[in-house]
């Protein structure tokens, strides 16, 4: 199991213990396990999945932010979060993550797709 | 003599000032508790963002590979200070305090050949300043929610990150009320570019333990990294200030609130003693005057 924690400018969002989460790299998704090498990267908007035996448990749609990936802990920086169990291609856009993208086309291209149709169900 | 009449509208009066600051004594502690928990959940997000940042910063081992920003231009020339002051009075010494100590700090800079830019943050900054004749780059007001703090944090970065740009500031530092306890707050410097290395230091052991691999490049993700931690540093300073602000004012209004007290307790004893002077002169004319029929 790993530590996930994350964190938004304004507070901590969850912190729990996951088997595997599926994040959105800025050079491609990569999953965070426990022993992964220690690693930094960027976020691009996209889907973050918590999975557990192949399955999809929690998902979430991320507009960017940072990750910090070492041994046992994974922490992931977000500018804006949403689950995807509070949205659906009909509300989505009341939102207050997709308010808060106006503007940001490709953020919010993203998301529409994410909500649709995301890539890990 | 007293008139009896006035003192007992002075009474009257100071008594529904002392309702007045009591009740903003207890709106104060409340939004003080508000801003407290929002400083400290702020601090997690912070804190790794610098730890990230040093963690790269430190990986790379020629400093001229780091970008100005980071390090920042030599022979700078203009530092520009962000003032952190609040919208509103009646906190006792919290902006009087801070704009004695950027006057200090303002006149060290420009002892050392530099000339200082201004931004100011709250009301009480800009008419300040206003009358100074300090070059006022930006002035930022109404800071009442925390969506609005944020926002104005996101402002103040695109406006530095814009003046760095062009050349029009070499150095910017962020002055803020430090929050230190409900009773105690602390004018603060901090410095963002070039970027304060205090932190860099704390975390040097960890971050040699261990060796990051990093994607993108370092230089892309810097480019990412040094907006967003201006941004944490802003909000935070700003969110810091906050919460000092209600601190100060529930102080300075809890004792005004006993100055009050003191105050009726003291009208209270020369009312009563004037109503028993007024008495005793009243049987005093009764009895001569009994006297003298």
């Amino acid at each position: 199991m790993i530590n996930l924690k994350v964190v938004s400018p304004q507070k901590v969002i969850f912190e729990k213990e996951v088997e595997m989460a599926v994040l959105p790299g800025a050079e491609g998704d990569f999953a965070a396990m426990p022993n992964h090498s220690p690693f930094i990267s960027s976020l691009r908007p996209g889907q973050m999945a918590i999975m557990s035996s192949n399955k999809v448990d929690e998902s979430f749609f991320v507009s960017g932010g940072l990750v910090m990936l070492k041994e046992k802990v994974c922490e992931v920086l977000v500018d804006q979060i949403e689950p995807l169990s509070d949205v659906n291609s009909s509300n989505y856009q009341q939102s207050k993550t997709y308010q808060e993208l106006e503007g940001n086309e490709t953020a919010l291209g993203t998301f529409e797709q994410v909500v649709n149709n995301p890539p890990y169900k | 003599m007293p008139n009896l009449k006035e003192l007992k509208n002075r009474i009257s009066s100071v008594k529904s000032t002392r309702k007045i600051t009591s009740a903003m004594k207890m709106v104060a502690a409340s939004k003080l508790r508000r801003a407290q928990e929002l400083a400290e959940s702020s601090r997690v997000y912070a804190d790794s963002l610098s730890f990230i940042l040093s963690s790269l910063a430190g990986n790379t081992k020629n400093s001229s590979d780091l970008p100005e920003i980071l390090t920042g231009r030599e022979n700078s020339k203009i530092s520009l200070l962000i003032i952190n002051s609040s919208d509103r009075g009646l906190c006792g010494g919290f902006n009087s305090n801070l704009f004695r100590n950027a006057k200090k700090w303002i006149s060290d800079q420009q002892g050392q050949g530099k000339s200082v830019k201004i931004m100011t943050v709250g009301k009480k900054a800009s008419s300040f300043y206003k009358k100074t004749d300090l070059d006022i780059v930006a002035s930022f007001e109404d800071l009442n929610s925390n969506d609005r703090q944020l926002q104005v944090s996101e402002e103040i970065k695109n406006k530095i990150l814009e003046l760095f740009e062009s050349n029009e500031i070499d150095e910017v530092s962020i002055l803020f009320n430090k929050f230190v306890s409900a009773i105690s707050q602390e004018p603060t410097y901090q410095s963002l570019i070039p970027l304060s290395n205090e932190e860099t230091i704390e975390d040097e052991s960890e971050v040699n333990n261990a060796v990051f691999e990093f994607e993108p490049d370092k230089n892309e993700l810097l480019e990412y990294l040094v907006p967003r931690n201006f941004l944490t540093q802003i909000y935070r300073s700003v969110l810091e200030s906050s919460a000092s602000e209600h601190a100060a004012r529930m102080t300075s209004m809890d004792n005004a609130t006993r100055n009050a007290g003191d105050m009726i307790d003291r009208l209270t004893l020369t009312y009563n003693r004037t109503r028993q002077a007024f008495i005793t002169k009243e049987l005093i004319e009764i009895i001569s005057g009994a006297e003298a029929v």
